[in-house]
């Protein structure tokens, strides 16, 4: 019987669109340029050389840094955890390297060597805890996140049991790293290169975390060495997390907003996904960093409150969206 | 001289939650053969595909070779061409499309662009192309898994029942194609299901579990007698032109 071969091959051989890929990542490409000089150009003391090479520029390139490398954790932690909408600041990830930051600088450690060790620790507490949820059969986002959730809370409150700790001299450096703000951030080559590496390895990976997908068992069935590739993908994002919260402190939702929004944008391969996400993670940091420094000068606010303001009605809107 | 067959297991024991479900099983499978495996609720179905295909199970001893190769001497990436599972529920969490799934799925030998379209043509799943994974119906996804499973190129496929949410129509229409799914001297297909007489139609041969360690296997029409049957579900069946029907 043929009745349900509703026409011939050849008629409905699949005819695809073109990949839309590369014009997309051009013109972010483009757009981030954009806000790259508008960023620089843009402030108090308006166009001038110096300012925008000695004080401009520095803070501009952390803001793109810290901006690629959680924009490129949140699409990691999103493989990882399987659930489209993690990220590494409601989660706890980033809480637990403010925690690690605060214990290496009531320690006299590298900052970033505690940060990084306090987000290691925050990713394992929660995989281990969510193992279960993992597991199951049924949607875990909402446990998941919740769990999540609530280890942010549990960080936050020792972060806030330490900052009584941290003598007077030390604690306006604490406090800068609870607030996720760049206004005192250095440029650092660490930032940048360390999203390149990250994307490098996303783009080597791209095929596995896309396998990854699929879920677990899938992967490995397919002949994906699952345990290594989450391992590796556990490390490269806590090491991210590390070094952005070291530079800027506790910044949220860039991943969330980042990766999931080009994902409902229809991009499913991880290797796009990588790139798209080092530009507009840049993008979007440095064009909140420019309006937390513009809308209320000469004041200045955390971008931190700026990044949330963004970020959270855009959870909200990509839980709702979920949940239905 | 016959090839090592694409399955073997020596003295498989499986157990879980405490009980013995399949005892000491010594079995082969050989390309061209199309295996189906009855059982009740809870009799082990799922735990005997997922230990032959080298999953996670609670308690198992004794071997199972693919090709004559131990299954844990077999790396993971060479196991892939081995062997394909399809799961029993697939769990979706990012919203992929039915085309990039199944490009994912390609292991051994990819299939060119026509083959894959015949194959999805042939499981009525061609018009899906586009559409995400994880808005199908659940019949729609079993059939793209049954589609994943196959274009993954291994010469076994392990099916979990693969027509549990078809309906009538696609029942027919998956079982047409697994009828023809293993050519022999190529594939082998061992899937769980529980209709004897689309069993009867579809497979050449049935592992009947008894779930209490017990089993028989053997070609089907020596499998689905009514003694067989009733020792697997506790009831009593009768033939009624050629369709089983419990009494």
């Amino acid at each position: 019987m043929t009745d349900t071969r509703r026409m011939p091959a050849s008629v409905a051989a699949p005819t695809r669109p073109r990949d839309p890929a590369v014009l997309r990542l051009a013109l972010v490409a483009l757009a981030t340029v954009l806000v790259a000089a508008l960023a620089l150009g843009l402030g108090a003391g308006g166009w001038d050389w110096q300012l925008i090479v000695t004080l401009r520029a520095p803070r501009v390139a952390a803001a793109a840094g810290v901006g690629s490398l959680l924009a490129l954790a949140g699409l990691a932690l999103q493989v990882l955890l399987r659930n489209p909408l993690a990220d590494p600041y409601v989660l706890g990830h980033s809480t637990g390297a403010s925690v690690g930051a605060l214990a290496a600088l009531l320690l006299g450690v590298q900052l970033w060597i505690g940060a990084a060790a306090g987000a290691s620790a925050a990713g394992l507490g929660l995989l281990w805890l969510a193992r279960p949820a993992l597991a199951a059969a049924d949607d875990a986002s909402p446990r998941l996140i919740l769990l999540g959730a609530m280890l942010a809370s549990l960080f936050g409150a020792i972060a806030t049991l330490m900052l009584a700790l941290v003598p007077d001299q030390r604690l306006r450096g604490a406090i800068f790293w609870m607030m996720g703000d760049l206004s005192g951030a250095e440029a650092s080559g660490w930032n940048l290169a360390g999203a390149g590496l990250f994307a490098a390895w996303l783009w080597l990976r791209g095929r596995s975390v896309d396998r990854l997908m699929l879920g677990a068992d899938a992967a490995w069935l397919l002949g994906e060495p699952v345990r290594r590739l989450r391992l590796e993908l556990l490390v490269l994002t806590s090491l991210a997390v590390g070094l952005a919260v070291a530079t800027s402190g506790a910044i949220g939702f860039v991943g969330l907003v980042v990766a999931q929004g080009w994902r409902l944008a229809g991009v499913l391969r991880t290797r796009e996904l990588a790139l798209l996400s080092v530009l507009s993670g840049a993008g979007l940091l440095m064009g909140a960093d420019l309006l937390a420094r513009i809308v209320v000068a000469p004041m200045e606010l955390p971008v931190g409150a700026v990044m949330a303001l963004i970020g959270a009605p855009c959870f909200i809107w990509f839980l709702a969206r979920s949940v239905k | 001289m016959n090839p090592a067959p694409l399955l073997e297991t020596r003295a498989l024991t499986l157990r879980a939650a405490g009980r013995c479900l399949v005892d000491a099983i010594d079995w082969r499978v050989q390309a061209g053969e199309r295996w189906c495996v009855i059982g009740r609720n809870g009799a082990g179905k799922s735990l005997v595909l997922r230990a032959l295909a080298g999953l996670g199970v609670p308690a198992r001893s004794g071997q199972v070779l693919w090709r004559g190769r131990p299954q844990q001497d077999c790396p993971v990436g060479v196991a892939a061409t081995l062997r394909s599972l399809m799961p029993q529920q697939s769990q979706d969490r990012f919203a992929l499309t039915v085309e990039r799934t199944l490009a994912l799925s390609e292991v051994a030998a990819p299939l060119a662009a026509a083959g894959v379209f015949e194959l999805m043509d042939a499981l009525d799943i061609a018009a899906l192309a586009a559409r995400r994974i994880d808005q199908l119906s659940g019949g729609e996804r079993q059939r793209v898994a049954l589609a994943q499973c196959t274009v993954q190129g291994a010469a076994l496929m392990l099916l979990d029942e693969p027509v549990s949410f078809q309906d009538p129509a696609h029942q027919q229409i998956v079982g047409r194609w697994l009828a023809k799914a293993a050519p022999a001297g190529q594939r082998a297909w061992i899937a769980s299901a529980h209709d004897p007489s689309w069993i009867a139609r579809v497979a050449t041969h049935v592992l009947a579990l008894f779930g209490d360690g017990g089993w028989q296997a053997g070609p089907a029409d020596e499998i689905l007698t009514a003694a067989v049957l009733e020792r697997t579900y506790g009831c009593a069946w009768r033939s009624v032109d050629g369709a089983w029907i419990p009494a």
